[in-house]
C-alpha cells in the first residue's frame, strides 16, 4: 500500500515544551489508522501540524506525493485532506445545509463557479449526504441549534463533502452517545469501503479504535511509543503503562 | 417530534421568510421610486438635495464597511481613511496647475482614478492588517486612518494643513442622481454577492476563519479581496463628496466621525445584512439632524447613549429583528479573541 501521507521527524514546539517530538507516521490509501495516547501526548498538536494548522520547527510532511510541509491548510485541504477538529468548528450562525454547501472542494471552481450560487448537483449531493449522516430533517437549522453529537456529525459531513482522499477526525465520538458511536463507526466504514477514503483518528475511546482501525499508533509526552495492529497495541506493556501508570501493570 | 411536524415548521418558516422576502422587495423599491422622484417636487430645494447627498454619502459608505465588518467579521476603525484617500486624489489632480495652460484632469477620470488608488492602497494595507484579529486589526486600522491623515497633513501636494480647492461645479439634482444610483448599485451588488460562494465564504471566514481555511477557502485572498473592493468603492465616495464640496484639508476628509457613524449605521440596522446598513445609516442620519437641531450642546452624548442602547439591548440591529443572518458586534470580537493565525508561508497553489 503506497503512503497517501507519510510525515517525517516532526518537531513542534511552545516554548521551553516539546509538544511533538521527532514523529514519524504514515497513511496509506484507503487506509484507516488511529492515533491514541494519554492526554497531552500531542495528538492534536500532531494533528494542526499534519493539517498545516500550525507550523512545524523540524521535520518534513508530503501528501499525495506532494511536499506539503509549507502550505496553507486550504492549500492542503484542495490536494484532499479534510478534517474535524476536537473542538467542534461548524458555522453555527449559517444552517446545516449551508455549512454543507461552504465545504465543497474550493478548488475545482473557477472565478465563474465562485462567484454564482450553489449548482444544483452541490444541493443533491449535500441532501444525499445529509440522509446518511441522519441530519436531513435538521437541514435548515442554524448549526448552533444542533446538539454536540449531531454538530459532531455535521463536521463529519463537512468533512466528507470536499470528496477527500483522506480524513483528520479528532476525536469524532467525544460526548456522542454509544448508539451514535455506532453510527459514525458505520458511516466510516462505509465510506471507507465505497470510496476508498483513508481516515486518520485521534480517539480516547479505545473500543471505538480496535473496532475500526487496521493500525493504530500510540503517542506519549509527544514522542512515538508503538505502532501495530489494535490487538498487539493493547497488549503492549509500555502502552498500558503509559495510560494506567506503573502500579496497573503490578496490579495484572 | 414525527418527521411530519417537523417538515410542516420547516415549511411554516420557509414560507414566513417568504413573506419577508417579498415585503422587504416592496419597501426598497418605493423608497427606491420615492427618493427618485423627490427632486422633482417643487419644495425641495438645492439645500434639501444636498442634504439627502450627504445621506447616501453615509449610506454608502456603511454599506462598504458593513462588508469586512457585517460579512467578513473584521471590524475597521479606520475606513474613513479610504474616503479621504478617494477625496483627496481627486482634489490633487483637479486642481493640479502650472504656469501655462490648465493641467487640473476632469471629474471623472480624477474621481474613478481616485477610487483606484484607495481600492490598491486597500490592497497593500490590508495585506499586512488582515493578519491581525478582533480588537487588534480595529486597533491597526485606526492608527491607519491617524498616520494618512498626518501624512496628508505634513505633505506639499496635498496642500498640508491649508488644504486644497476644486474647480465648482453645482448642479445639486445631477449630483444627487449620481449618488443614488451609485447607492442603489452598490445595494443590489451587496445583495447579489451574498447570494454567491464568494460571499456565503466571506461569512464563513466571519463564523470559524481556521475553519473555514481548513475546508478550502482561501482566506487571505478572500479577506483582502473584499477590503480591497470596500476601499475601492469609499474611495468613489469619497471622490464625488470632494467634487462637490469644492474643497478638502485633513480635518475634513479624514474624520474619525464618518467611520463612527458607518459602524453606527450597520449596528443599528443590523451587521451582517443587506439592508441593516442602507436602514441605520439613514435612520442615524435623520436622528442626527434631530438631534443636532434640538440638543446641539449635547448631539454626541445623545449619539454614544444610542450606541450603548444598541449593544445592550438590539445587539442585532432593526434588520435583525426579523433576519436572523445579522451579528452582534459583542458577539464579532467575542470570536476574534484567541484565535489562532493560519500560517502564512505560502500563497500560490502549489
Amino acid at each position: 500500500m503506497s503512503a497517501l501521507l507519510e510525515a517525517r521527524g516532526v518537531v513542534k514546539r511552545f516554548g521551553g515544551l516539546t509538544a511533538v517530538d521527532q514523529v514519524d507516521i504514515s497513511v496509506g490509501e484507503g487506509e484507516i489508522v488511529g492515533l491514541i495516547g494519554p492526554n497531552g501526548s500531542g495528538k492534536t498538536t500532531l494533528f494542526d501540524c499534519l493539517s498545516r494548522v500550525s507550523d512545524i520547527d523540524a521535520g518534513s510532511i508530503s501528501f499525495d506525493g506532494a511536499d506539503i510541509t509549507g502550505h496553507r491548510p486550504h492549500q492542503v485541504a484542495r490536494l484532499g485532506m479534510a478534517r474535524t477538529f476536537q473542538l467542534i468548528r461548524v458555522y453555527r450562525q449559517l444552517t446545516v445545509s449551508e455549512n454543507m454547501e461552504l465545504s465543497i472542494q474550493w478548488g475545482r471552481l473557477g472565478v465563474s463557479g465562485m462567484f454564482s450560487r450553489t449548482d444544483p448537483d452541490t444541493r443533491r449531493r449535500v441532501a444525499s449526504l445529509l440522509e446518511f449522516l441522519l441530519l436531513a430533517r435538521l437541514r435548515h437549522e442554524p448549526a448552533g441549534a444542533l446538539s454536540g453529537g449531531q454538530r459532531r456529525l455535521l463536521e463529519i459531513g463537512m468533512a466528507l463533502m470536499s470528496e477527500p482522499k483522506l480524513v483528520l477526525l479528532d476525536e469524532a465520538t467525544s460526548g456522542v452517545n454509544p448508539t451514535l458511536t455506532a453510527d459514525i463507526a458505520d458511516r466510516l466504514r462505509e465510506v471507507n469501503r465505497a470510496d476508498g477514503v483513508a481516515f486518520l483518528l485521534v480517539e480516547h475511546n479505545v473500543p471505538f479504535v480496535a473496532d475500526l482501525c487496521e493500525r493504530v499508533v500510540v503517542l506519549n509526552q509527544g514522542a512515538k511509543l508503538a505502532e501495530g495492529t489494535p490487538r498487539r497495541i493493547m497488549q503492549n506493556e509500555a502502552v498500558v503503562e503509559a495510560y494506567f501508570g506503573a502500579d496497573a501493570e503490578d496490579a495484572r | 417530534m414525527s418527521r411530519g411536524a417537523a417538515t410542516g415548521s420547516l415549511d411554516g418558516t420557509e414560507a414566513k421568510r417568504r413573506h419577508l422576502r417579498r415585503a422587504g422587495w416592496a419597501v426598497s423599491w418605493a423608497a427606491v421610486v420615492l427618493l427618485a422622484g423627490l427632486p422633482l417636487l417643487p419644495s425641495v430645494t438645492n439645500a434639501t438635495l444636498f442634504t439627502l447627498t450627504l445621506m447616501l454619502t453615509s449610506v454608502g459608505v456603511a454599506v462598504n464597511w458593513n462588508l469586512t465588518g457585517g460579512f467578513t467579521g473584521y471590524v475597521d476603525f479606520g475606513h474613513a481613511v479610504w474616503f479621504g484617500i478617494g477625496a483627496y486624489t481627486t482634489a490633487i489632480l483637479m486642481s493640479l496647475q502650472s504656469n501655462g495652460p490648465q493641467i487640473g484632469w476632469s471629474p471623472i477620470p480624477a474621481i474613478g482614478l481616485g477610487a483606484l488608488v484607495a481600492g490598491l492602497l486597500a490592497a497593500v494595507i490590508g495585506r499586512a492588517t488582515m493578519r491581525l484579529k478582533g480588537p487588534y486589526f480595529s486597533i491597526a486600522m485606526l492608527g491607519t486612518f491617524v498616520a494618512m491623515r498626518e501624512i496628508v497633513r505634513v505633505t506639499s501636494i496635498t496642500g498640508g494643513g491649508v488644504g486644497l480647492t476644486l474647480p465648482p461645479y453645482l448642479n445639486r439634482p445631477l449630483f444627487y442622481y449620481i449618488q443614488l444610483g451609485l447607492v442603489v448599485a452598490l445595494v443590489a451588488f451587496t445583495w447579489w454577492l451574498r447570494r454567491t460562494r464568494f460571499g456565503a465564504g466571506l461569512v464563513a471566514i466571519r463564523e470559524d476563519e481556521i475553519g473555514a481555511e481548513m475546508r478550502g477557502i482561501d482566506t487571505t485572498r478572500f479577506k483582502v479581496g473584499i477590503f480591497s473592493f470596500a476601499g475601492l468603492s469609499t474611495g468613489l465616495f469619497g471622490g464625488l463628496w470632494a467634487y462637490q464640496n469644492t474643497f478638502v484639508d485633513p480635518d475634513i476628509a479624514f474624520v474619525e466621525v464618518r467611520t463612527i457613524d458607518a459602524v453606527m449605521g450597520a449596528m443599528l440596522g443590523g451587521l451582517g445584512t443587506v439592508a441593516g446598513p442602507v436602514v441605520g445609516a439613514g435612520a442615524l442620519f435623520w436622528l442626527r439632524e434631530i438631534l443636532w437641531t434640538n440638543l446641539l450642546d449635547y448631539h454626541l452624548v445623545a449619539q454614544g447613549v444610542l450606541l450603548i442602547v444598541i449593544v445592550l439591548f438590539m445587539p442585532r440591529g432593526l434588520v435583525g429583528l426579523v433576519d436572523r443572518r445579522g451579528i452582534s458586534i459583542t458577539a464579532l470580537w467575542g470570536r476574534g479573541r484567541g484565535r489562532k493565525t493560519i500560517p502564512d508561508q505560502q500563497e500560490d497553489e502549489p
